[in-house]
């Protein structure tokens, strides 16, 4: 299968700051991507590169399996992290008016707007001015603006920053069902909970630099099972046994233990079978948020030791 | 190119369909109007309070005079000068208790003033004038001047002239100002003349401001609500300002030609009807197509600034703040303006009409009150085009990094980096 997208080496400076410094990564056709990162790890700037608004300094980004260029952006929806609109611009026409430097109709683009609108719940502010129209309406135009043009790859910055829960419901619908027809999408967030159980893959950035990346089963694999909730009655005293036990959390009849790297969670299972009623036994992936936070605390421990 | 033309549509169509634009298409010709018939109107109505003012001479015939010059009777000069209108009572006792008697009118507001005129004023040349107020130079001169005729006629009179020959002496000479061009005599224009040249100027420079101005605000406008991030995901930034300032000044353009027509309509009429009206007015052939040529291209040098510094700034309030040092360059030829009308062909006027950033008004202004050389408007359109070039290739550098830097205010240092990035 093709990459729908392919970083080699990107580089980009401002003056002397470094945001992007030596990423690549590739997102194959049709898979929901996420690249991940604390606010300034230079998402934005990556972002920004591929889609034309700035230029890398070195290496080379390719979009659909060719070099960039910028015919490439009519087949790219892209819902920045800030969102604005002309305020004075009527619904529907400022709908149409960007989706036409996309390469749509404006007849083709009109029509689709007023069936997204419907879709959306925006039928009757579609003649209504955009300053008009409260926040989170002006969010759902933002993403049909993004979509309506019905985009090969969708690139959404901090997607469900400033969402409420019922927005936040209806894009990932949207998204879920562009991902079925074959779409792809690329996330942009800091925060990792919200799109983990959405991506296929992903890549952790840092400082402008990969951390980790790859299919998010083989990240999880690869830092693996090894945290258990468990369930008890009695007294759970042989978790201070020293054997498989790295640390734990006891909150009385619930505790969650973190298993000494390369520990069986059967051991401790045994362990407790031997000491307490077991009700419940749970070996656990650590999230996303954990793995990130032990491969920057890993790469920086290596930092310090180079240094 | 296709998304320059859709972001010129939108940004004209948004603008000419708004109520200001309507509003004030309408208004600038009004204020224009008004600016120039309001101080005439102000200084007639000023004319309507008539001042009372008492003269005191023992010598009628003499005090007969100046109440004759002050009253109207008097030059032509006189009363252009100042258009105040007197009511003068005439008292020939010069006594001490007249003298209080008048102090104390003066002071309770019976009379507006009076003018103590003694014996041997032929020979002091002095004059005392008691008012509530003299601040009024044009005024304090007009009374000079009344006196002076009337101490005149009085010695001519002394001196055995009679009386009637005496007013036909004093009377006022008419200026017949004719200028040769081509060969031809041409009646000048006069005030007719000088003030269609100033309102065909100021409206140059009020549509450069104006229109500059809505440049940067909409620059600005697109930075603070972000919308820019969304369109920039498929025009370039070049794409971007292109298409607004063509956009803007399309609008411009759009209004002058309403004005043109608005002009010729209301002007037509005048033409027919009272020809004399408009005869003293000559306005080369070239003052209207020139007007359109000063006005694109002193509009792209000056919208290509405004947009560069909406794009540095973050609010509008900053934005006031360094507004100035692009809105000096259009100012600068205004002040200039009148020095430009007295002489047009002095070397002062001609060399800095030929400055780039002066040229769309002073050399405009010198083709419509005596067309230079025509190398001269080749010069400084040409030069005029170069620098424009040139500022919209560094402005446009400013633009395409000012628009996705919010936060702090770039120092002048940072700028000049933005400039050399790639």
């Amino acid at each position: 299968m093709t990459n729908t997208v392919e970083l080699q080496n990107v580089r980009k400076t401002y003056d002397h700051f470094v945001a992007v410094d030596d990423l690549s990564f590739q997102i194959r056709e049709g898979s929901v991507y996420g690249l991940l990162g604390p606010n300034g790890a230079g998402k934005t700037s990556t972002l920004r590169m591929m889609i034309g608004i700035t230029a890398p300094d070195s290496g080379a980004i390719r979009l659909f399996g060719e070099n960039f260029r910028r015919a490439h952006l009519g087949r790219i929806g892209y819902l920045p992290e800030e969102r604005g609109l002309y305020k004075r611009m009527k619904t529907v026409e400022h709908l149409v008016f960007l989706a036409e430097p996309k390469g749509v109709n404006p007849q083709v683009a009109e029509r689709k707007a007023k069936q997204w609108c419907e879709r959306l719940e925006l039928t009757a502010w579609m003649d209504k001015k955009i300053e008009e129209l409260s926040k989170g309406m002006q969010q759902k135009v933002q993403f049909i603006a993004a979509l309506l043009h019905d985009p090969d790859l969708m690139i959404l910055d901090e997607p469900f920053a400033g969402l409420d829960p019922a927005n936040a419901v209806g894009l990932k619908d949207v998204l879920l069902e562009m991902k079925k027809a074959g779409k792809t999408i690329l996330f942009s967030t800091h925060r990792m909970d919200q799109v983990e159980r959405l991506c296929d893959s992903i890549c952790l950035i840092d400082h402008g630099r990969a951390v980790l990346q790859g299919e998010l089963k083989q990240v999880k694999a690869k830092f693996g099972r090894n945290n258990v909730q468990l369930e008890y009655e009695g007294d759970a005293d042989f978790l201070n046994e020293d054997g498989v036990v790295q640390s734990f959390n006891n909150y009385g009849n619930y505790v969650e233990v973190r298993l000494k790297p390369g520990a069986d969670a059967q051991q401790l299972l045994r362990m407790a079978a031997a000491n307490v009623r077991v009700n419940k036994f749970d070996v656990v992936e650590p999230s996303l948020e954990e793995i990130f936070i032990e491969a920057v605390g890993k790469r920086e421990a290596v930092g310090k030791r180079d240094a | 190119m296709r998304n320059t033309w859709l972001i010129l549509k939108r940004e004209y169509l948004e603008r000419v369909r708004k109520r200001s634009f309507i509003v004030s298409t309408l208004l600038l010709p009004a204020l224009m109007i008004g600016m120039l018939v309001l101080p005439n109107k102000l200084a007639t109505m000023k004319s309507a309070g008539t001042r009372h003012i008492v003269v005191v001479c023992s010598n009628p015939d003499f005090a007969r005079a100046v109440k004759s010059q002050l009253e109207g009777g008097g030059t032509e000069t006189l009363r252009r000068g100042s258009g105040q209108k007197y009511r003068v009572e005439v008292a020939s006792t010069p006594t001490d208790s007249l003298r209080s008697q008048l102090r104390e009118k003066v002071v309770n507001g019976d009379i507006d003033g009076y003018l103590w005129l003694s014996d041997d004023v032929l020979s002091t040349r002095k004059v005392p004038y008691v008012a509530r107020e003299t601040s009024d130079f044009i005024e304090v001169a007009s009374l000079q001047g009344a006196l002076k005729t009337a101490l005149l006629r009085q010695e001519l009179v002394s001196h055995g002239v009679s009386a009637a020959d005496a007013d036909k002496y004093m009377q006022d000479v008419d200026l017949d100002a004719v200028r040769i061009k081509g060969g031809e005599e041409k009646k000048a224009g006069g005030p007719a003349q000088f003030i269609t040249v100033i309102v065909l100027t100021m409206m140059l420079y009020i549509t450069l401001l104006l229109y500059g101005v809505s440049v940067m605000r909409s620059v600005l406008e697109e930075k603070t609500s972000r919308v820019m991030e969304v369109v920039l995901s498929s025009a370039t930034a070049k794409q971007l300002m292109a298409g607004k300032v063509l956009g803007v000044g399309a609008v411009g353009l759009t209004q002058i030609a309403i004005w043109i027509a608005l002009g010729i309509l209301f002007s037509s009429p005048a033409l027919i009807g009272a020809k004399s009206a408009m005869a003293g007015i000559e306005l080369p052939l070239g003052a209207l197509p020139a007007f359109a040529v000063f006005f694109v291209l002193g509009y792209m040098l000056y919208s290509a600034m405004y947009a560069a510094l909406g794009a540095m700034v973050n609010s509008e309030q900053e934005a006031q703040q360094w507004q100035f040092f692009v809105t000096m360059p259009i100012i600068i030829p205004v002040i200039m303006m009148t020095f430009v009308i007295r002489q047009p062909n002095s070397p002062v006027s001609m060399w800095m009409s030929l400055i780039p950033f002066f040229a769309p008004i002073l050399m405009y202004m010198r083709i419509v009150v005596q067309t230079p050389p025509w190398w001269q408007i080749a010069l400084s359109i040409g030069l005029l085009a170069a620098t424009v070039w040139g500022v919209i290739a560094l402005c446009s550098r400013i633009y395409r990094v000012g628009i996705l830097m919010y936060g702090k205010r770039p120092t002048l240092p940072e700028i000049l980096k933005w400039v050399k990035y790639a």
